[in-house]
């Protein structure tokens, strides 16, 4: 018998389940770890120590789900929140001016294939942009939930995915 | 015909790859804090305990309990076997809730 997402954190919540949260984790490892990676640009290592810390937040903060939006939704929220403190404490700079200056820079392994060539031009946006393009276009997840996760207008998204892909198209020579 | 962007997107969905857990939600599991809410449990249970051991302090005729007689014990309607009974009764009550009480605490 399978159980939904709600009936696992109603589990968690009713009795402190480890075997329900261990089943989440398992659900839900995959798009976090990958969504991670990509925001620290291929370091799997510090993509998992976030995604570590993101699950027991989502241990610690489960009785304040609501369930008002869907728990995929809240769990990237917290992960790309780990991302964005992280990224803070190590004093990376995360304004889009400085790194568009990055993209003008040719990328090394551009002449590597097209999948490698991807993985080059997303890490040369800036993290808004990558962020909002690897949430709606990767993972497929609405404008309006990008927007929840990122805690950016809709607005905001829809320009950040137009501004990236146009960077996209450009570094890939499309 | 394919734009870039459509293009873009293929790309981008390719390469949303399952990534296996490599023991990663056993890593989650283990540094999970030990206590959630199960505190109240072993809570309620050692406080039943202790209520329980005060009111068979109280309540049973302690002082006044017949000599452990195993002729009489076999009589059902026996006082002795009554009395002690209810003795055996209340003390497996109270050790069973301090052994359950302690395990949830583990």
């Amino acid at each position: 018998m399978s159980f939904t997402d709600t009936d696992l954190i109603a589990r968690v919540l009713l009795s402190g389940d480890q075997n329900a949260f261990a089943e989440l984790v398992r659900r839900h490892q995959s798009p976090v770890r990958a969504f991670l990676t990509r925001m620290t640009r291929g370091d799997a290592h510090q993509a998992d120590d976030l995604a570590q810390e993101t699950f027991l937040k989502v241990w610690q903060k489960l009785n304040t789900y609501r369930g008002g939006a869907k728990f995929s939704t809240w769990l990237f929220s917290i992960a790309f929140n780990e991302f964005r403190s992280a990224a803070r404490k190590r004093g990376e700079l995360l304004s889009a001016d400085i790194e568009e200056a990055a993209e003008e820079k040719p990328a090394p392994d551009m002449n590597q294939g097209l999948r490698l060539d991807l993985t080059a031009a997303l890490e040369r946006l800036s993290s808004n942009e990558r962020a909002a393009i690897l949430l709606c276009c990767q993972n497929g997840m609405s404008h309006e939930e990008a927007a929840q996760i990122l805690d950016s207008p809709v607005g905001t998204v829809k320009t950040n995915i137009l501004r990236g892909k146009e960077k996209l198209k450009r570094l890939l020579s499309l | 015909m394919n734009t870039p962007e459509d293009s873009i997107d293929a790309l981008l969905r390719e390469q949303n790859s399952y990534q296996s857990d490599n023991g990663f939600t056993a890593r989650v599991v283990k540094e999970l804090p030990r206590h959630r809410r199960n505190w109240l449990r072993p809570v309620i249970l050692l406080a039943a305990v202790i209520v329980g051991a005060m009111l068979a302090w109280w309540w049973l005729p302690l002082k006044n309990m017949p000599p452990l007689d195993f002729s009489k014990l076999q009589s059902l309607n026996s006082s002795v076997l009554s009395t002690w009974l209810t003795v055996l009764v209340v003390v497996g009550s109270l050790v069973w809730g301090a052994i359950t009480a302690l395990r949830s605490e583990e």
